[in-house]
């Protein structure tokens, strides 16, 4: 099995910030790989490197084995990178089919071109996420809990090869939560790669087939949920070291 | 009402309008080619400002050199009209090719403020052309048929409008949309936000600069003063903000209301009918920020209360 995702010695500097520092890192086809760490570690600056809205300081990314730092955004979505916003960023003044349609328009090799195809395509979306009955709605109308469905709906609508999931169950309820993981695996069986990024532990460990740790923009671990998150170094990044 | 049902209204609209230089007088034919050139702008600017979402003063510039490609073309080489403005079109999608690439990648508050210094730029160039009469300007060969201009006008004004209406079912118009609610997203959804917002300038400048050329041969006379008039770009976007930015049928709507208001002003109480129309404005903009397209789809549901509610949301 060959990485659909290769991060090879990436580094992106914010002036004197170092926020991901020399991070290697490989995505296989069809994985849910999981990407944890606590406040600031890097996990979003991450994803906007892979998705190009950041462009990196130094390394290389690869895509299905080709190289993407110097593709620019839009184009990696139409190779099939598809992402959520941790800050959910809806179009707000137009309808929840229609912010789900202009994923469908464009996305993964150009889309659909037609807008009445598109729109099927996402109310298909909006159905699989269970964002239906809110179609006609004005997007900034929706709350918390369905502006994150509908971040997924969107990205899914891309049709992506690659899925980059920045935080969607921040803020949601455990029923939801439950939902939510319960939609991912479907994703997933749908033969699309997943990188999650969630502060959640028990949801991203039971969906995680393996977890990557950053803290202060460094990998410190990497393997099986249950190994990581016993490692030492991990717990004390997460708690601070124990002091008697 | 649909889109089809709109378009079929308006389109039994212009046939009555095409029928004013038959009936009209001739006060009322200059009116009506002076409020349909205005709406061709307002409409031209709702491509950029309203769609996309970018505030651009720089349609002045296609404006003028709309007009002064026309002027030029007829007077410097004595071709005919159609020419003129081929060639005005053509200088302002150059123009809106050439400094769009830099100009574009300016936001909000940013971008008006680089496009408001255009105007004076292209003025202070076109003064020293020769070939387009310094600050003399031009003088074009008078055509007597205001009859011909109104139906020229109105049929730039129902072409640009019916390219409106396309793009706001397509999937170009789609992905211009999702720039003006968030460029970045859009980007990361699969948008080339570049290239849609050039073209999308590029486009506007078509219907300006056309608009430009028929005024310019209709007055026969233009100079650099005239021709980049920043007040004018004003005028495009108060009439389009008026009626309903980012909708099909609203600034064609605002420039009919505020000419018909601004004309009727001038005729009853000359000295003071700049003044009546600013408060016309205020109170548009306390009452019915979203413009006149906005007030007749919601009236029917909310009532009155659409202006309460519009003012309390301002006072938050």
């Amino acid at each position: 099995m060959s990485a659909i995702l290769e991060i090879r010695n990436l580094t992106k500097r914010f002036q004197g910030l170092v926020a991901i520092n020399n991070v290697n890192l490989a995505l296989e086809h069809n994985e849910i790989l999981g990407l944890i760490g606590p406040n600031g570690s890097g996990k979003t600056t991450l994803v906007s490197l892979v998705s190009g809205t950041l462009q990196p300081s130094e390394g290389s990314l690869l895509f299905e084995g080709a190289s993407i730092q110097h593709v620019p955004a839009f184009r990696r979505a139409h190779l099939g990178i598809g992402r959520t916003f941790q800050i959910m960023r809806p179009f707000p003044g137009l309808s929840v089919l229609d912010n789900v349609a202009v994923g469908a328009l464009f996305g993964t090799s150009g889309g659909h071109h037609r807008l009445r195809d598109a729109q099927e395509e996402a109310h298909r979306c909006l159905q699989f996420v269970g964002l239906n009955n809110r179609a006609a709605q004005r997007a900034d109308a929706l709350g918390g809990p369905d502006r994150k469905r509908l971040e997924l709906a969107k990205a899914l609508a891309m049709r992506p090869r690659l899925l980059l999931l920045d935080e969607v169950m921040a803020g949601l309820n455990h029923v939801e939560i439950e939902e939510v993981v319960g939609i991912i695996k479907k994703v997933r069986e749908r033969g699309i790669s997943i990188l999650v990024i969630e502060h959640v532990m028990k949801a991203i460990k039971h969906l995680s087939d393996r977890l990557v740790v950053l803290n202060h923009g460094e990998k410190i671990a990497e393997g099986k949920p249950d190994d990581v998150l016993n490692d030492p170094q991990v717990v004390t990044a997460y708690l601070g070291r124990k002091r008697i | 009402m649909k889109l089809a049902q709109q378009l079929a209204l308006a389109a039994i609209g212009v046939a009555a309008l095409a029928t004013v230089p038959w009936w009209g007088s001739a006060v009322l034919i200059q009116f009506g080619i002076n409020a349909l050139i205005l709406a061709t702008l307002a409409q031209s600017w709702n491509i950029i400002g309203g769609y996309t979402g970018y505030p651009s003063f720089g349609n002045s510039v296609f404006y003028g050199l709309g007009g002064y490609g026309t002027a030029i073309a007829m007077v410097q080489f004595h071709l005919p009209f159609a020419a003129g403005l081929a060639l005005g079109a053509m200088l302002a999608v150059l123009f809106a090719f050439l400094l769009g690439l830099p100009v574009l990648r300016l936001r909000g508050h940013y971008f008006a403020i680089a496009t408001l210094g255009l105007a004076e730029v292209m003025a202070a160039i076109v003064s020293n052309l020769e070939i387009a009469g310094r600050n003399v300007g031009l003088v074009l060969p008078l055509l007597k048929g205001d009859a011909l201009f109104f139906e020229l006008s109105l049929g730039l004004l129902a072409l640009t409008t019916l390219v409106v209406a396309w793009i706001s079912r397509s999937r170009f118009g789609f992905g211009l949309v999702a720039i003006r609610e968030n460029e970045e997203a859009a980007a990361v959804m699969g948008i080339n936000t570049t290239l849609y917002k050039v073209l999308a300038f590029a486009l506007c400048s078509v219907f300006t600069a056309l608009a430009g050329g028929i005024h310019t041969y209709w007055i026969t006379y233009l100079d650099p003063d005239s021709a980049f008039d920043i007040s004018l770009n004003v005028k495009m976007i108060i009439m389009a903000v008026f009626g309903g930015a980012g909708t099909v049928f609203g600034p064609v709507l605002g420039a009919f209301l505020l000419s018909a208001i601004s004309e009727v002003l001038a005729s009853r109480i000359t000295s003071m009918a700049s003044l009546f129309f600013g408060l016309v404005i205020v109170a548009a903009i306390v009452f019915m920020p979203r413009g006149f397209a906005d007030l007749i789809r919601r009236f029917r549901e909310v009532g009155w209360r659409y202006f309460q509610e519009n003012v309390k949301a301002h006072r938050l």
